[in-house]
């Protein structure tokens, strides 16, 4: 019994270490190749294409960051503290966007903005005007592809900076306003640097996403990291130059993440013991609650509403027989399958890693727990690169020769992807929902005679129903959505809605992509919904 | 003459790497015996309890408690099974749980059984009343009643209370007090209560030490 | 093939095993024509060997040969683009074909060098014109290499250098003309192009039926598929307004391009293989074929649709070895990326 325990004791503290083991090498493997040798095509790339790749993403970044920073802080401060018409669920409905990725964004531009797009199409109509007149702008270039990021990211930025404005003691702003600022200097010399670390932080993730994507990139033909990755490997069937590539890609996203984290620390510091006092707002009449409205119902309307129109538009074109078609519920029911997959494995994975910490894990697994949670910023096609490689070498050294299969080309790897993805959702969640179990009931639990097994299944379980479910849904949102790692680590005939809505979308198929897509969004909303529910009961005044 | 229960001896504890909190201390309870430790907040008062209830490990020194020890060279028995209540100020009650379940929780046996012991405890601190009753919709004076019930109800031989009676208001702490007492009496269990309150002490013990520096003195 | 239970799935897309109770033929496909589908029952019905299909993309196809080894079970690979056949047969995926049959349909030019693979259908990669702006007479003699001359400028809608029909193409005008002429080329023709390449090959055709561009650059087959109604009505009346124009008739002949598959060296289904693939050879199955993609037939005997055949019927084509494409891939590739042809 005893050797028993010992050993159940060992498997604890050596089973997140085998975790991070696995989850770990992948990116080692890609970061590796960095050292490996430099075959032809990386001379080719070096002078023809590597400088296209940073200057388009450098202006990514920079594009994308000003437009959402602009989107996010501004309806932030607004919301906080000003009242106007219909504020009361814009507060809450200005975050919707992130139900729509970024690529499914890009494909409902197109799909009105191209020459013969829908909303060119109306304008011709109401304005009667030449049938080769194009009103609106091309968007299949590095603008458009700026608009879709920004309008689709900028929640996180809301999200962030109005917990801060929120914050934000109101004799702060009296004082400011005592020395003579208006709005406008009180707004730019005041708020704005105290809700920094908010910003940044917001920004951070917004800026991650972005780098990571390739569905809306490659479709607008802007040619970034991410589709040449894609390219080497895909076109040039070069793995070796592809992983190179990617190595650049992952040390730009782990400055971010670096950035991310010391700027949220620092937010910490910034509210430990400040005492929060209700802001008072100013209501808005007349036109200035107009442009106020206006300026917080832009965001939800260009980043949610519109899609979900040109993609209902799509859907009427192509009604039933396409939109349940076998394919697309093949989808459905794959995708829901590797949800469910993923979020059980790393809600559980995400309890148990926790729950060892509360009981003083040591720093060893206070570590491996950030660690692990970098996954979520690794931009999907890096990740698979990692697996598909990390399975290579095991299937040929082991599983070939012994086992007769192999692990590349198998379930194994997407859902491997999808958890190293997800991790940090999971974690987030279980960690802030083990935080508000004060510890006095661990300590009252342990003298009554509860074994920690006890406590944790008799205690805190049904104290984090919660944070559980929502741990299983952000987790499930994520997977839905994943678009790159799905693509290149799926096995034959197994496609999730994300691919399905890309393989139409690429082949310009858009009235078939309808569906998918809008089951995406719908899906999507869920978690968004359990979020928005958060902000409600988090306005300024409520206990 | 009743026996020694519990000793600590020289048991030094330091919270960060060169602050010692406590040093040297040696104390003992007595079978049956409620036992007082005074001094401000902030001193170490806490640590000591957590110390003997296993929640934190001494740096030096041994504790033995009913002629078995605890802690010492090579010994530690964890918290949970050293068969020592505890009575904390936040009183911690399972928020999940209404008073009869968390009264149940530290009890064994059939399901009748755990539901007679509880009631009974419920009954002699007065509590019975809100049985069915969830933590949130009690107020602090009955929670904490609630909170002694659970402790008790296992039968420890020692129960340990940190300042279970600050947050309750002269009339209810003083009535509470005297049913705790009490019922610390009839039942002979030992305890040890924690406070700042020199007052509540003298009322409330039959010997008082003091923690100053740490290290520890009795007084009265 | 349609597994459920995602149990079964992990172990059975993993564990692929091998149940031989039936003739059987497995085929690892890129096409993904829902017509097919009928081509393989008939075959079934006519000779009573089951037709297993996996279907994915070509690069996704040969990852998997590679890495299954003998242990594939895989008898045939069926892809488009001669560039992906060569890069099967580069990795030595593919077993000689015996067949005097198929030799006899089949011409050399449009088989690997040692029939490691053939071609079951062709298709050209064609200038399209609006008719409303050009006449036939108008563009007569048009040459790919006509198509850098500034006279185009910002004339020419084409797809994205990262599509291998381009790739092929560009690899046919290196191995025809050397590097040197053909980077040349392709600067002026970049430097004609229309917008910055985006969209399929549909979308090209579909500009220059908008006006947007005068020529498009993309394969036959697609006016067939835009004509045909089957993909809606704007892209029927896009269709309308172009035409076909064959390119180089004067010098090397139209751009050609196919369909093609072979078999796979560990194939335990040798046979059979050879028996499917005379099949897909056959008058029957040309037909079936062709009516229901619009590329052309490699059987003599047999007609292209009427609807693609309506642009021009005896064109010259290019009969220099399609397995150039391959060769020449990776050239063709880099010269794109030096010459900004995004």
């Amino acid at each position: 019994m005893a050797l028993l325990n010992q050993f159940l004791k060992n498997m604890f503290r050596f089973a997140p270490l085998i975790f991070l083991i696995i989850l770990i090498t992948p990116l080692v493997l890609v970061l590796l190749s960095l050292f490996g040798e430099y075959n032809d095509n990386w001379n080719h790339l070096y002078n023809y294409v590597l400088p296209n790749y940073v200057v388009n993403s450098i202006l990514l970044i920079l594009g994308v960051s000003v437009l959402s920073t602009i989107l996010g802080v501004g309806t932030a401060w607004l919301m906080t503290n000003f009242d106007f018409a219909n504020k009361s669920w814009l507060e809450w409905a200005v975050i919707l966007p992130l139900a729509v990725p970024p690529y499914i964004l890009a494909y409902t531009f197109t799909g009105l903005f191209d020459s013969y797009g829908s909303a060119n199409e109306l304008v011709k109509t109401l304005f009667t005007l030449d049938e080769n007149y194009a009103f609106f702008p091309n968007v299949r270039n590095i603008f458009g592809a700026i608009i879709v990021f920004a309008f689709t990211l900028y929640p996180y930025i809301y999200l962030t900076t109005r917990m801060a404005f929120i914050n934000q003691s109101r004799s702060l702003i009296e004082a400011g306003k005592l020395l003579g600022f208006n709005n406008w200097a009180l707004f730019f010399r005041l708020a704005v640097p105290l809700v920094r670390p908010a910003l940044i932080a917001g920004l951070a993730l917004v800026i991650m996403e972005t780098l990571s994507d390739f569905g809306a990139v490659e479709h607008f033909a802007v040619q970034t990291f991410t589709t040449g990755i894609f390219r080497t490997w895909f076109g040039m069937y070069d793995l070796n130059t592809a992983m190179q590539l990617s190595s650049i890609l992952m040390i730009f996203i782990v400055f971010f993440i670096l950035i991310e984290r010391y700027e949220r620390n620092r937010m910490s510091f910034t509210y430990a013991g400040s005492t929060f006092k209700k802001t008072s707002k100013k209501k808005l009449r007349g036109f200035k609650s107009l442009c106020a409205f206006v300026f917080c119902f832009s965001p939800l309307f260009i980043g949610f509403i519109l899609p979900i129109i040109e993609l209902t538009n799509w859907a009427i074109f192509y009604p039933s027989e396409y939109f349940f078609s076998t394919n697309i519920l093949n989808s459905l029911f794959n995708t829901a399958t590797m949800g469910l997959i993923a979020g059980i494995i790393c809600t559980i994975f995400a309890l148990f890693i926790n729950f060892l910490n509360r009981f003083g894990g040591g720093n060893f697994l206070k570590l491996s727990s950030q660690f692990l949670s970098l996954g979520y910023a690794l931009p999907g096609l890096v990740l698979a690169v990692g697996i598909i490689q990390f399975f290579s070498l095991i299937d040929n050294n082991l599983t070939k020769y012994f086992l007769g299969f192999s692990l590349v080309g198998s379930l194994l790897g997407l859902v491997l992807a999808y958890i190293i993805k997800a991790y940090a959702l999971a974690n987030n969640t279980i960690e802030s929902g083990f935080q508000r179990i004060s510890n006095s009931i661990d300590d009252v639990s342990l003298s009554l005679n509860g074994s920690k097994l006890k406590i944790f299944f008799k205690v805190h379980m049904p104290l984090m129903k919660t944070s559980i479910f929502t741990s299983f849904l952000l987790v499930i949102s994520e997977v839905i959505k994943e678009l790159p790692a799905t693509l290149i680590l799926r096995p034959f005939n197994f496609d999730t809605l994300a691919v399905t809505t890309y393989i139409y979308a690429a082949e310009e198929r858009m009235y078939e992509a309808a569906s998918p897509a809008i089951m995406i969004v719908l899906t999507g909303l869920i978690p968004i919904i359990f979020l928005s529910q958060l902000i409600r009961d988090s306005r300024p005044g409520k206990s | 003459m009743k026996r020694d229960l519990l000793v600590l001896k020289n048991i030094s504890f330091e919270y960060e790497s060169d602050k010692e909190i406590l040093s040297e201390i040696n104390l003992s309870l007595k079978e049956g015996e409620i036992i007082g430790i005074l001094g401000p907040s902030g001193i170490g008062k806490s640590s000591l309890l957590r110390l003997i209830t296993g929640l934190e490990k001494p740096k030096t020194g041994e504790i033995f408690y009913n002629n078995e020890t605890l802690c010492g060279e090579k010994i530690f028995v964890p918290p949970n099974k050293r068969g020592i209540g505890l009575v904390l100020q936040e009183k911690a009650l399972f928020p999940h749980l209404n008073s009869l379940e968390n009264v149940k929780f530290g009890l064994r046996g059939s399901k009748a059984s755990k539901e007679a012991q509880a009631i009974k405890f419920l009954k002699l601190l007065k509590a019975e009343k809100f049985a069915k009753t969830y933590p949130n919709s009690l107020s602090g004076g009955e929670q904490q009643r609630v909170a002694i019930a659970r402790a008790l109800a296992p039968e420890p031989k020692t129960v340990l209370l940190d300042e279970p009676f600050s947050s309750l208001d002269t009339d209810l702490r003083r009535d509470l007090r005297n049913d705790t007492r009490d019922l610390f009496k009839e039942t002979n269990t030992s305890s040890i209560i924690v406070t700042h309150e020199l007052e509540e002490a003298k009322v409330f013990c039959d010997r008082i030490y003091k923690l100053e520096n740490a290290n520890i003195k009795e007084i009265f | 093939m349609k597994n459920i239970n995602v149990l079964s799935t992990l172990l059975a897309l993993s564990i692929f095993t091998n149940f031989v109770f039936l003739s059987e033929v497995n085929i690892y496909t890129s096409r993904h024509y829902d017509s097919d589908v009928m081509l393989y029952e008939s075959f079934t019905e006519l000779t009573g060997i089951k037709v297993n299909i996996i279907s994915s993309k070509s690069q996704a196809l040969i990852e998997r040969l590679r890495s299954e080894g003998s242990n594939s079970p895989a008898d045939i690979f069926i892809t488009v683009d001669a560039g992906n056949l060569w890069k099967a047969q580069n990795y030595g995926l593919f077993r000689r074909i015996n067949s005097k049959k198929i030799n006899e349909i089949v011409p050399k030019n449009l088989r690997g060098e040692n029939n490691e693979w053939i071609a079951l259908a062709k298709r050209s990669r064609v200038i399209f014109y609006n008719k409303d702006i050009y006449s036939k007479a108008d563009l007569q003699g048009l040459s790919y290499k006509d198509l850098s001359s500034p006279k185009w400028k910002n004339k020419i809608a084409i797809r994205s250098s990262n599509n291998l029909y381009n790739q092929s193409l560009v690899a046919s005008m290196i191995a025809k003309y050397g590097e040197s002429y053909t980077e040349n080329w392709a600067k002026g023709l970049v430097e004609n192009f229309a917008r910055k390449p985006q969209g399929n090959d549909r979308a090209q055709i579909i500009a220059v039926a908008n006006n947007e561009a005068d020529l498009a650059i993309a394969n036959s087959y697609y006016l067939g598929l835009m004509l045909s109604g089957k993909k809606g009505e704007k892209q029927l009346n896009a269709g309308k307004k172009v035409s076909i124009l064959f390119p180089s008739q004067n010098e090397e002949g139209a751009h050609i391009n196919i369909s093609g598959a072979g078999i796979i060296k560990s194939s335990k289904n040798y046979d059979n293989a050879i028996k499917f693939l005379e099949f897909m050879l056959s008058e029957q199955a040309q037909k079936h074929l062709v009516e229901n993609t619009y590329e052309y037939p490699i059987n003599k005997n047999v007609e292209p649709s009427a609807l693609i055949s309506q642009f021009g019927l005896n064109f010259k084509e290019n009969i220099s070895k399609v397995s150039d494409f391959g060769k020449f891939n990776s050239a063709a590739l880099k010269l794109m990326d030096r010459v900004g042809w995004q």
